[in-house]
């Protein structure tokens, strides 16, 4: 059974549809911090209430934590380590560092307020891109702040800026709004590095607009000359990047340094369907569970299935910059891969829609999710590397 | 023309100069030679790094856990760790600094190491030069632990007087998993090293190592002469 479109209820006025959308979320970014809270009490090291939320922070959460005391790094680095923290972009530190000076709490207090605060707009912002369907709504409130993959979103990574800002730009560009989606697209381009590849999305959606308005090749550049404002858009969006590139230029000396450091990770570029066929060949040692690298490999052919299927409902704008944004990580191996498939909106946002297109599913798929942002916390604290 | 398409072309001529601004400077980095060469050039895997190498001549230095204080006075660059095995080489080359102070001549640099387990089983060649002078090269049979002694030529102290910089290159280091970065090729672990005149002791290994004494013997323990 396909049940119609759930959208909020009429009666109230615009309180009464807005008291819901904020409510919502609210009310998953705090079962989520209690589950995580759960989580961390099962399987956290050494865990105490004190030590929570900071007790989740792993990985390149620990990089962030530094990177907002101790600032970029120079050359040589004070570590005396190879692998600078270049390749870390600035905008959510730096965002994170700045209420950190002014209200001096602890960062990792600050980096989840704020990582919870940007999940939950994130959702909002979703609300018209879902057509204002309500479960679609609740459900993506629920994968952002309540969900298997929650710790992204509510510690300190910058997916969840990544994701509220490229929900930002895909609303801007429905909206034909080219210079707002440009200037998102500057932000996003200072957060993330495949966030610059969002100008690709603005072209296209560019041209496939003037198109549906009648206009032709020939007459394009007459039109770029009287409506110039797609030509600023494209130049706002890699912004940010350049604005960090200048700093890191008159910080220490190279301004591609966040590329170059890639080097003292150990990344080699190379053909990604080579390291997806690595990946998904990678036996595990015993047992039918996939090994760390099968689960990487597996995540980074639904995030290119979902793409084969956007391009096919002729969605070419996001399709182009999925594409972009799954290829260029997989060029330097599998690493990584589901975090940047569950922070990828395009793709998130249609399997979302889908399963909260029956009833059933949508309650199933909740309660799913629920369940799994505990387990999948206590996997990520005990060290599961395909969520790393 | 309109105020409002003034300020977009302004601000677009505004932007374009200021990004192509940024990409000449990202054409022309600032950086010292050791930045270029490892990061840019990518011609080596050994980031030269500015480590005192204070060393008292014939002391032996632990390069297992047990004293990563003495050792990083030490290590410049190729080294990761220490792992509870020793402390691993990274890439195709790596160096050991040496402050030394006093008489140079006869010279003789130890080497207490295991060659890593390859996949192919490989034996693991080393060569060794000491400010730019061969010091010589060894074969170590695979995963076996050995002890290696090196006469520094005198000829190395002759441009660098004061200071040793070792490489040791790494001809068989090898890749451990497919498609490893070559910064990541391994060739040996390091247990220990000493450098010491001809009549000094010679090391019979890393538990030679005051520090490392120190610490297994604790905080309030006497260390046995």
């Amino acid at each position: 059974m396909v049940a119609e479109a759930a959208d909020l209820p009429r009666a109230g006025g615009r309180a009464g549809r807005i008291i819901p959308l904020v409510a919502i979320p609210l009310g998953f970014a705090v079962l989520g911090f209690l589950l995580r809270l759960a989580a961390y009490l099962q399987a956290g090291w050494h865990p105490q209430l004190a030590t929570y939320p900071e007790g989740l922070c792993r990985w390149d959460c620990q990089w962030y934590v530094n990177l907002v005391n101790g600032g970029y790094d120079t050359y040589p680095a004070p570590t005396l380590l190879d692998a600078g923290n270049w390749a870390f972009f600035p905008l959510f530190p730096a965002i994170v560092g700045g209420i950190h000076a002014l209200t001096a709490l602890p960062v990792m207090d600050v980096a989840s307020a704020v990582s919870m605060l940007f999940a939950g707009l994130a959702a909002i912002v979703a609300w018209p891109l879902f057509e204002r369907n309500l479960r679609a709504y609740t459900l993506y409130a629920a994968f952002l702040l309540c969900g298997p993959f929650s710790i992204y979103f509510t510690t300190f990574y910058t997916e969840v800026l990544f994701v509220l800002l490229t929900n930002c730009t895909l609303l801007a560009l429905k909206r034909s709004r080219y210079v707002t989606a440009g200037a998102f697209t500057g932000l996003l381009s200072a957060t993330r590095i495949v966030g610059v590849f969002m100008v690709l999305a603005i072209v296209v959606q560019y041209l496939l607009d003037y198109r549906k308005r009648g206009g032709t090749l020939r007459e394009l550049p007459r039109e770029l000359w009287r409506q110039p404002e797609i030509i600023l858009a494209v130049l706002l969006a890699p912004v940010g990047l350049f604005a960090y590139m200048a700093y890191l230029h008159f910080y220490m000396g190279d301004a591609l340094a966040f590329s170059h450091v890639q080097r003292a990770w150990g990344r080699v570029p190379g053909n990604p369907l080579i390291y997806l066929w690595i990946g998904l060949t990678d036996l595990p040692d015993s047992g039918f569970w996939p090994s760390t690298n099968q689960w990487l490999g597996l995540a980074a052919v639904f995030g290119l299935g979902m793409t084969v299927l956007l391009a096919l409902q002729r969605r070419y704008a996001v399709a182009l910059f999925c594409l972009m944004s799954l290829v260029v990580p997989l060029a330097a191996g599998m690493a990584s891969m589901l975090r940047f498939v569950v922070a990828l909106s395009p793709v998130v946002l249609p399997a979302i829609a889908f399963l909260a297109r029956w009833r059933w599913l949508f309650v199933v798929s909740l309660l799913a999710f629920i369940a799994s942002d505990y387990f999948f916390t206590v996997g990520w604290l005990e060290g599961w590397l395909a969520l790393v | 023309m309109s105020g409002k398409r003034g300020l977009v072309l302004g601000s677009i001529v505004a932007v374009a100069l200021g990004e192509l601004a940024v990409a000449w400077l990202a054409l022309h980095p600032n950086v010292d030679e050791g930045y270029r060469a490892y990061y840019i050039e990518q011609s080596t895997t050994c980031l030269d790094k500015p480590v005192g190498g204070q060393y008292p001549m014939g002391q032996t230095v632990s390069f297992l856990p047990d004293d990563q204080a003495g050792a990083r006075q030490l290590r410049v660059c190729g080294w990761d760790g220490p792992a509870g095995d020793g402390t691993h080489s990274i890439g195709t080359s790596s160096m050991l600094r040496f402050a030394v102070s006093g008489p140079t001549d006869g010279l003789i640099l130890r080497l207490m190491l295991t060659a890593i387990t390859a996949p192919d089983q490989r034996d693991q060649r080393i060569v060794l030069s000491g400010n730019g002078v061969a010091m010589g090269e060894a074969t170590i049979p695979d995963s076996v632990t050995t002890t290696l002694d090196f006469h520094v030529p005198d000829a190395a102290f002759a441009s660098t007087p004061g200071k040793l910089d070792v490489v040791i290159d790494y001809p068989t280091a090898t890749e451990m998993t497919p498609r490893d970065s070559n910064t990541h090729y391994r060739s040996i672990k390091l247990l220990g090293v000493q450098l010491r005149r001809p009549d000094q002791h010679a090391s019979e290994g890393p538990q030679e190592d005051p520090v490392a004494l120190r610490n297994h013997a604790g905080p309030d323990q006497p260390i046995a002469p």
